[in-house]
């Protein structure tokens, strides 16, 4: 029983290691080794990249509001940290669902270049 | 004392059925995972994989002969006499499922009801990043369970010189000797 909870505490502790919107345009721009652009993450987001896609088919151009699934319908909240405060808060979540979306719309996965353009520009949004 | 071989129905029409309709589903269910645009497909698959199993539930009480769970319910005394038989090289034959493949079988059918239970909830935006993980988690967890299936498929097969995937496609096998035959109920 005391095992499960240090195991259970441990999980805790780990799942609970939040990281800050910001921290994520650090990470990609030390991976890229260049700074961001916001005027270019906008441009990549909301224009398609190859596939059929573009990030915006989802998030819409403006991400300070809630989107629609290109395929299912289903709402999805801003993604925008502006306007919700739950993303780009961990780490596995945001390598994750930039993975799948990438090969969604690019149909590869994004330079960190990419990241952190797109960081840039929806860490900007007002 | 050896005799003639005798051709035996073990696998009715349903389950076979059954068997290779979540093969099928599960497969598409795993390789659309990834990917928002198959999403649909991914979802449809996810529900007739619960269907499937709702169905052997079922099938598993109302069902006949080597379908029914009662025919193969593995007590860990037949699980541990079949192991050691195997370890020996000296495997004990089952007509139908034997032990272990029926362990395979109950894990399979729970953790596919947990994959299909969780993948709702995150379709359904319930549970947040906890359900995607469960839901990965449980998915990968049947992927593991499948491919220890196929092994003792094919070692089982080759032990005991039949060729169980053809059994579970026609339904027939035939009994090398049926005086020695085990069940697992």
């Amino acid at each position: 029983m005391r095992y499960i909870l240090i195991i259970a505490a441990t999980l805790f502790a780990a799942s609970a290691q939040a990281e800050a919107p910001r921290d994520f345009l650090a990470r990609f721009e030390k991976e890229a080794g260049a700074a961001a652009s916001a005027e270019r993450g906008a441009r990549f987001f909301t224009t398609k990249q190859g596939g059929e896609w573009s990030c915006a088919s989802c998030h819409t151009e403006k991400p300070m509001q809630a989107g629609r699934h290109a395929k299912t319908d289903k709402a999805i909240t801003p993604l925008a940290p502006a306007a919700n405060a739950e993303r780009f808060t961990e780490a596995a979540k945001v390598d994750k669902w930039f993975r799948r979306n990438c090969n969604d719309t690019l149909n590869r996965l994004c330079s960190a270049q990419e990241k952190a353009d797109v960081m840039a520009w929806l860490l900007a949004l007002r | 004392m050896q005799t003639e071989p005798k051709p035996i129905r073990v696998w009715d029409l349903p389950t076979r059925l059954f068997h290779w309709s979540l093969v099928a589903s599960f497969a598409i269910a795993f390789v659309t995972a990834e990917s928002e645009k198959l999403r649909d497909i991914h979802v449809i698959a996810g529900y007739t994989l619960a269907g499937l199993i709702a169905f052997r539930l079922l099938w598993g009480f109302i069902g006949g002969g080597y379908s029914r769970f009662a025919e193969f319910l593995p007590t860990p005394r037949k699980l541990a006499d079949y192991i050691k038989s195997l370890m020996n090289g000296k495997p004990q034959h089952y007509v139908g499922h034997n032990p272990a493949g029926a362990v395979a079988i109950f894990l399979l059918l729970g953790v596919g009801i947990a994959a299909a239970a969780s993948g709702w909830a995150v379709y359904e935006d319930l549970g947040g990043h906890f359900m995607e993980e469960l839901h990965e988690g449980a998915s990968n967890g049947m992927m593991a369970i499948v491919v220890i299936h196929l092994a003792g498929v094919i070692v089982s097969s080759w032990l005991h010189r039949e060729n169980l995937i053809l059994a579970m496609i026609t339904g027939w096998k035939k009994l090398r000797n049926p005086a020695h035959e085990n069940s697992a109920g």
